[in-house]
């Protein structure tokens, strides 16, 4: 099984997102392309906050997070591995679909504050996945 | 709860003609990693000297490991690293025998962290201080505020003087054995990058008082620049706003610290002409510091 330097992660200074956000999306997305696979091992914490002169704690609040949502597992003395798909909770699908809830979830907010019915709101939804206006 | 080293309650401490510390309340938990911000002159290095006893404050209370600023343990001086913004002491002695001279003062001094330290930054160690050049004098005095492994670790704009490839050398260094070690460092810095790769809270300063003190995380994911008419913003409220900028133009800005609730009042306005924006640490620097 492959194992992965520091180098997996980039991150910028001066953003609105906070560094371990960052570590934690590029874990995300690289998991979803394949880069990243089943049993692969993650780079230490101490790697990634030496290579990156990042505070350790910061990569292992990322690592913990990735963990919690199963993407990542902890092996006991050996660090952190890319989780089986099995054991990642649910499927990959659910997990995407997952994902979209923030974006619904406000809009479902704003359809109540405009007072527009879910009957309608889920039409104006449908069009738009079907790409029309 | 930590134990916190360092408890700063109202100080106040003025300088002719002049307040410069305004009633700053301001601790450090033990472990904590706090970055200090502010415009110059907002109080940073007149607060970081008070708390190390080299000045005095006129008003308020001050401990350092539970000590009083002007009446440190033994025990408590040990525990202490510091580098201050500008060192023009020692100038006669040469790196070596300076760091020998402090060497006697400390039970706890670590040669083999100071060996290494000397020679990857490359300080020539036979070299009249005097003679070295900026950048060197102040990795020198880094190596001597670590060379004790203090528990509290009290830094001046530590890497002012250092170029980007020194300045990445001494963050690793701060993250590799000082961080791992779980000191408490408190460093006051205008360099936000480099505030942002090691600090886990951030306080900001202004007119002599802490005027926020946060974890980093928590600014980013929930401070939120809000610009939209100056009616409509008029009536809005925040449990914790940090600025409010009316400059008599037809849109004002409020920049608040918001909770779900408040992101929720915030949604709803959206179709009103407001807009909402996440802040990056320079933009609240320059709204709140």
């Amino acid at each position: 099984m492959p194992s992965h330097s520091a180098s997996i992660f980039s991150i910028s200074t001066g953003s609105t997102e906070p560094i371990y956000r960052q570590l934690v999306s590029q874990v995300q997305r690289q998991v979803a392309g394949g880069q990243l696979a089943p049993g692969d091992a993650m780079p230490s914490v101490r790697d990634v906050a030496r290579t990156l002169a990042l505070n350790p704690l910061t990569v292992s609040k990322a690592y913990s997070l990735l963990e919690s949502e199963g993407l990542l597992q902890r092996r006991r003395g050996l660090g952190m591995w890319v989780a089986d798909i099995g054991a990642r909770k649910g499927s990959s699908a659910t997990m995407r679909a997952e994902m979209l809830r923030p974006t619904l979830e406000r809009a479902a907010v704003e359809a109540a504050q405009l007072e527009i019915d879910p009957k309608t709101a889920l039409s104006i939804f449908a069009k738009i996945l079907k790409g029309k206006r | 709860m930590n134990q916190l080293l360092l408890e700063i309650k109202s100080a106040y401490k003025n300088f002719p003609g002049k307040p410069v510390l305004n009633g700053v309340d301001f601790s450090v938990a033990s472990g904590q990693i706090v970055g200090l911000l502010g415009r110059n002159g907002a109080g940073k290095t007149t607060l970081l000297e008070c708390a190390l006893g080299l000045r005095e404050i006129e008003y308020g209370e001050i401990r350092v490991c539970g000590d009083p600023p002007n009446a440190l343990s033994e025990t408590t001086r040990a525990r202490i690293g510091y580098v201050p913004q500008q060192t023009d002491l020692f100038e006669w002695l040469t790196a070596e025998q300076m760091l020998a001279y402090f060497k006697a003062f400390y039970p706890r001094w670590n040669d083999a962290k100071v060996g290494a330290l000397m020679q990857r930054w490359s300080i020539p160690p036979n070299r009249m201080i005097g003679k070295l050049s900026g950048g060197e004098k102040q990795r020198l005095a880094i190596i001597r505020a670590l060379a004790h492994d203090p528990d509290l670790l009290i830094l001046d704009e530590p890497v002012a003087g250092l170029d980007p490839a020194g300045r990445r050398e001494f963050l690793r260094e701060l993250v590799e054995r000082t961080i791992e070690r779980e000191t408490t460092v408190v460093f006051s810095t205008h360099i936000l990058s480099d505030l942002e790769r090691v600090a886990i809270d951030v306080a900001f300063m202004k007119d002599g008082q802490i005027t926020l003190q946060r974890p980093l995380d928590q600014l980013s994911e929930r401070v939120r620049r809000i610009v939209g008419p100056t009616d409509l913003l008029a009536r809005l409220r925040f449990g914790h706003e940090l600025a409010r900028i009316n400059d008599g133009a037809s849109n004002a800005r409020i920049v608040a610290l918001c909770d779900d609730q408040d992101e929720l009042q915030l949604q709803s306005l959206k179709t009103q002409g407001v807009s909402i924006e996440a802040v990056t640490l320079e933009d609240l620097f320059m709204e709140v510091a």
